[in-house]
């Protein structure tokens, strides 16, 4: 990290330089960052693969899973350039979102946004013809993406609103 | 309901008030909208465009007719009208989305050139309207009564609101040695606060309406807020073209008329004061 600075609101703002690693996978931290400036990228590491998963930039926000679920990370995440980031602190989120009531409205709308497309590409990978060894690997990135977004995911899912992909994941990966 | 969009050119206005007889604002709208159609922008009204809570259909239809006719014309040039809802049309919540014409929406994220900017009425700031939603809802009301029997009895209803406010200020200032940070004249610093928050998430500018109080200031983490006022007093608008933005002065129909320069070329006139 190259500097930590806190805001006139009693926040935290850190700055990471290219490449600098922001969080681990499966290591225990409970931060949430939204990107002030820069971008970020995460991956993850699937049979041995680095995969990137997603590339975020300016307003995005990662690292809600570990703060909401308190589980270890779930990906990599790291600096794609100078990266200027906010830091929310499990503690902080209820007041962020006490003080900045539509942050919790963009979260909503983020997470929808991600189960609506990991269901379109559930769809696509089901009806694909291609080699079962890269269906595989697609399926661990879907899954591994899935597990990114698993609250809203795993509610719906039980909620019996969608189809339930990640049985017909197993029998397409298995 | 897409609340993240991209322009190059857009212009923001606050608080048209279009029914409400106290704002008169038929015939500039009018004007402002040709002005946009005509130089390729496209228009953001941020809340209370329309004064759904204290005016009557009538009234509505009668200011609304003419502007809603030129909302098709800015889809055939391939412009938008972005309609951010605000405490007076809150209602328009039920049609938050895209309709093609007009896309109705709780806030607008836009990204201009480099420049990203937040673009809200700042009505879920307003700690009475938070706080005491039934205080709000009868003030409002009594705002509606007083229009009945002037408009000139509401403006002393609302220049007795902004005393109150800066009675506020004072009071809490009182006593303290450090100065308080800089706010817009006449305007709670909590929509300050507010707009340093909403900053916070990666955001250049920051643009509220609904206090009527125009200004702008720069925050600490170096955003800027900006209140584009309402169009009662101070008719003004925000100009944003290719991330460069800066509020400017809308021109009244009498000096349009006064100075008999049609009222594009008086906006022209008026850039930069």
């Amino acid at each position: 990290m190259l500097k930590t600075l806190a805001t006139g609101r009693g926040d935290q703002v850190e700055e990471f330089g290219d490449g600098e690693v922001i969080v681990r996978e499966g290591e225990e931290s409970r931060e949430m960052y939204v990107i002030q400036h820069g971008s970020v990228v995460v991956t993850k590491r699937i049979e041995g693969r680095e995969v990137e998963l997603a590339r975020l930039t300016r307003g995005s926000f990662f690292g809600e899973m570990s703060l909401l679920e308190s589980q270890p990370r779930n990906a990599t995440v790291r600096a794609d350039g100078h990266a200027k980031l906010l830091v929310i602190k499990p503690g902080g989120l209820l007041l962020k979102i006490r003080r900045d009531p539509t942050f919790a409205f963009e979260m909503l709308q983020h997470m929808s946004h991600r189960i609506r497309d990991l269901n379109d590409r559930v769809a696509q990978l089901m009806h694909a013809e291609a080699p079962r060894d890269n269906v595989r690997v697609e399926m661990a990135v879907l899954q591994a993406s899935t597990e990114f977004s698993s609250p809203m995911a795993r509610q719906t899912q039980a909620g019996g609103v969608v189809a339930q992909p990640p049985r017909s994941t197993r029998q397409v990966a298995g | 309901m897409i609340t993240t969009i991209e322009e190059s050119r857009l212009l923001v206005v606050s608080d048209v008030h279009l029914g409400n007889p106290l704002f008169r604002s038929r015939r500039p709208f009018l004007e402002f909208l040709r002005y946009a159609l005509a130089n390729d922008f496209s228009v953001c009204i941020n809340g209370d465009g329309v004064d759904i809570a204290q005016t009557s259909i009538s009234r509505l239809t009668h200011d609304l007719s003419e502007s809603a006719n030129y909302f098709g014309k800015f889809a055939r040039s391939g412009l938008r009208i972005y309609y951010v809802v605000g405490n007076h049309d809150i209602v328009l919540e039920h049609f938050l989305d895209d309709w093609l014409v007009v896309r109705v929406v709780p806030f607008l994220n836009v990204m201009s050139g480099a420049t990203r900017i937040r673009i809200e009425h700042g009505h879920v700031y307003d700690e009475l309207f938070v706080a005491y939603p039934r205080i709000y809802s009868l003030f409002t009301w009594l705002g509606a009564f007083a229009l009945n029997i002037h408009p000139r009895v509401y403006t002393s209803f609302e220049f007795l609101n902004t005393g109150i406010t800066m009675l506020g200020q004072w009071r809490k200032s009182w006593g303290k040695r450090e100065p308080e940070p800089e706010t817009i004249p006449g305007e709670a610093a909590y929509f300050r606060v507010a707009a340093e928050e909403v900053s916070e998430r990666g955001f250049d500018y920051v643009l509220f309406g609904h206090t009527h109080k125009l200004g702008q200031v720069v925050l600490p983490n170096g955003a800027t807020y900006i209140n584009t006022g309402a169009w009662q007093h101070h008719p003004y608008y925000c100009e944003i073209i290719d991330g460069r933005v800066e509020l400017k002065r809308v021109p009244t129909m009498e000096e349009a008329e006064t100075t008999r320069l049609s009222w594009a070329n008086l906006i022209e006139r008026t850039r930069g004061r």
